[in-house]
């Protein structure tokens, strides 16, 4: 079978390769979670993670692909309730790439860095043939406190939902870029490590969290769903998106709803800490438009349904098929 | 509007179906939640107004051997990909070498063919009478500015008799959302001599939830007249966007044409006009449809006969990942909509 | 297929118009219809399809006041 660009969607098609041939021959029982980092005894717990960044162009409105490769990667550690420290950064170039543009985005990979208050602590290099492609691998290293216990099979009945901000903007500036579209949407690109360990220090009952990259929020929501064998309910009008990725959307035919995002994250909370985590993230840095989109609610196990605008019901399944070009 | 939604909700008189013909309209009836809304009574029923999923075999077919001969690319919306000829999809041919290339805009070819002059570009002219009128651009801005090195493969469709042949050959309609964006181009008037063939309402929608809504309860009430209502009228009149009717008749003539799971309807298709046949890629005589799978039927679901989930493959054999029919393989089609939006009504 | 969504135009230069979609700026081609810089317009594959007009409110008041009467 060949490998088609559906199966680097991020959804079912992504989800099966993994099944089908890395995790059968990766076994083991950390693996096995499929957790966004990997949770390790050692002499303090560990959380790694790993993530490859091949997207196109390389600079777009609001970051690049070294913003991109810190921040995916800082991310998955953050919401493995982790702090994360240490990366390593591994390119491939292909002939042709430009040195400046490598040095903007190395700069750009430091300032994300600093930001992050990690260290980027080894690299590697490699050339190919080519016509000037570049391509990031990044892994990371985080510290658990012993107690942290954060994963997508805690979500029960009667937690509620929270994300932390507008959807589609990373994957609207990439498509605008692409397609010429003139606006000022902007990849919301981010740290969200701040946010994480707020909410983890807060007091507030943290069942599960995961950062809303490709598939989109519908996936991500689905992946607790089944993690969790529960139901969870979202409120259509008030999940979060800008009029301009509306818009966006509108011209093309997109649902925000299975797009990816750099820069924001999901949070399952226990329900009567709704409103102190919404208060904890609305006072982080990439907060601002946080609110809380629905709850885990009693009916049928590894749904996720939305009451949409007129007061319908939809079923959200995960993203099927290839969604739409390269965004991360 | 919340009267509107109760009168649905608790209607009780006879069992009624009402006919979605729009792709868009079914995308969008599955988005809001609608058939939730609605009594027992009501059931929507998915047509033919895929123009992806109506696409006969023979027409990949002969894409798929234009990709592949010396100084020929094809060009294409994206859902042309991934649809099966008899044995190989776009998609299978761009691995073998076959020159494709996916747009979002047909004009896009007018800059291609304008870039390498050494090459033909042929167009997958795919659609409705709401797309007719842009392909007939492109060729008036090819003529306009000399360039003869662009081609189209038409595989155009029309809405009335389409309708037509079903209420003819199904019958057990009763009534009809009528497609929003193809009524603006040809105006709500054409649905007026099938309303009264056939006795039936039809309603024209726009593409939110509320207006659908609307169309819907006027069809309820309005069961068993010959009545065209135009709940969409910002954007469309009783005769439509006259200047781009008569642009597509400079260029085009109505034609037979094969649809998949049908067959020939006669005068259900366009054409080039011979004076312009040097445009024409070899349209004509596309009409052999083959079927994959023997237990598929997509026939069925694109008339209406039966819903997607009445197909013996449906979410088993033929899914997004692995379609046995165009109905899963386009986002328009009523299969794939059906399928990741878990719609059983 | 039949995607479209109304905008508003912004420029109109030759047969080219700049249409603002809540802040998306598109370029359409208006030869099927003539535009002017503020109207409403409903974009398809790169091409306005039609204006709007303000009919909308009157019309369907009338409509429903009608099929009213039906059961």
């Amino acid at each position: 079978m060949k490998i088609t660009m559906t199966h680097g969607s991020g959804g079912k098609a992504t989800s099966d390769l993994i099944a089908n041939i890395f995790a059968k021959h990766f076994q083991n029982p950390v693996l096995a979670k499929m957790e966004d980092s990997a949770v390790v005894p050692g002499a303090a717990t560990l959380a790694i993670t790993t993530d490859s960044f091949v997207v196109t162009p390389l600079f777009f409105n609001g970051g690049d692909i070294g913003k991109l490769a810190v921040c995916g990667t800082v991310n998955d550690l953050a919401v493995s309730g982790a702090v994360p420290k240490y990366l390593t950064c591994g390119f491939i170039l292909e002939e042709g790439a430009e040195t400046e543009d490598l040095e903007k985005i190395a700069v750009s990979m430091a300032e994300t860095a600093e930001e992050a208050g990690v260290v980027i602590v080894a690299g590697d290099t490699k050339v190919v043939e080519g016509s000037g492609g570049i391509y990031i691998n990044t892994s990371g290293v985080g510290f658990l406190a012993d107690s942290c216990c954060v994963s997508a099979a805690n979500c029960a009945e009667g937690d509620a939902v929270l994300l932390s901000g507008n959807l589609g903007d990373h994957h609207a500036a990439i498509l605008s870029a692409r397609m010429n579209i003139a606006n000022t949407i902007q990849s919301d690109c981010a740290p969200l490590n701040d946010m994480t360990a707020a909410l983890m220090k807060s007091g507030v009952r943290v069942k599960a969290m995961r950062d809303v990259t490709r598939g989109g929020l519908a996936t991500v929501l689905n992946e607790f769903a089944a993690a969790s064998q529960c139901c969870i309910l979202l409120n259509e009008e008030r999940i979060p998106v800008s009029e301009q990725v509306r818009g966006f959307c509108g011209i093309l035919g997109l649902d925000p709803l299975y797009m990816g995002n750099e820069g924001k994250m999901v949070a399952v909370v226990a329900g009567e800490d709704a409103q102190k985590a919404l208060n904890c993230m609305k006072n982080c840095k990439y907060g601002e438009n946080a609110a809380v989109i629905g709850e885990v609610a009693s009916g049928e196990a590894e749904t996720v349904l939305l009451n949409t605008l007129i007061g319908g019901i939809r079923i959200l399944t995960e993203l099927y098929g290839e969604g739409l070009p390269r965004i991360c | 509007m919340n009267e509107l939604k109760k009168y649905l909700k608790d209607y009780d008189g006879p069992p009624l179906n009402i006919m979605e013909v729009c792709g868009t309209h079914t995308a969008e009836i599955s988005h809001c939640g609608i058939p939730g809304l609605l009594s027992e009574n009501i059931h929507l029923i998915s047509g033919p107004g895929c123009p992806v999923c109506v696409t006969v075999t023979d027409y990949i077919d002969k894409l798929t051997e234009l990709s592949l001969a010396p100084g020929i690319t094809v060009v294409t919306f994206g859902d042309m990909l991934r649809v099966m000829g008899k044995n190989q999809s776009l998609n299978d041919v761009k691995a073998l070498g076959g020159q494709v290339r996916m747009v979002y805009s047909p004009m896009d070819t007018l800059k291609f063919a304008a870039a390498d002059k050494t090459k033909t570009f042929v167009f997958a002219a795919v659609g409705f009478e709401t797309t007719t009128p842009v392909y007939v651009m492109l060729l008036n801005e090819a003529i306009k500015h000399g360039i003869t090195n662009i081609k189209i493969l038409t595989s155009l469709k029309t809405m009335p008799a389409v309708i037509d042949w079903v209420c003819e050959n199904q019958g057990n309609i009763d009534g009809f959302l009528a497609p929003g964006h193809v009524s603006t181009i040809t105006g709500s008037d054409i649905f007026i001599p099938l309303a009264e063939k056939y006795q039936l309402p039809f309603a024209v929608a726009g593409f939110g939830g509320e207006q659908i809504l609307e169309a819907l309860y006027a069809l309820v009430k309005c069961r068993g007249k010959a009545k065209v209502m135009n709940l969409y009228p910002s954007v469309v009149t009783a005769k439509g966007n006259e200047a781009a009717q008569e642009m597509v008749k400079k260029y085009f003539v109505p034609c037979d044409a094969a649809w998949r799971g049908i067959g020939v309807i006669a005068g259900s298709g366009m054409i080039l006009r011979d004076e312009y046949a040097a445009f024409d890629a070899g349209s004509a005589e596309l009409t052999a449809d083959h079927i994959h799978n023997p237990k598929c039927r997509c026939a069925q679901v694109l008339t209406g006969a039966i819903k997607p989930t009445q197909c013996p493959l449906f979410g088993t054999e033929c899914t997004p990942q692995a379609q046995q029919g165009a109905c899963m393989v386009s986002t328009e089609g009523s299969c794939y909509n059906y399928f990741v939006n878990k719609r059983k009504a | 297929m039949c995607v479209a969504m109304p905008g508003k135009v912004l420029a109109v230069n030759e047969n080219i118009a700049a249409v603002d979609f809540s802040g998306n700026i598109v370029e359409a081609q208006a030869d099927l219809v003539s535009v002017e810089p503020g109207d409403y317009v409903l974009v398809h594959a790169g091409f306005i399809l039609q204006k709007l007009s303000q009919e909308e409110g009157d019309t369907l008041a009338e409509l429903f006041r009608e099929i009213e009467s039906y059961e």
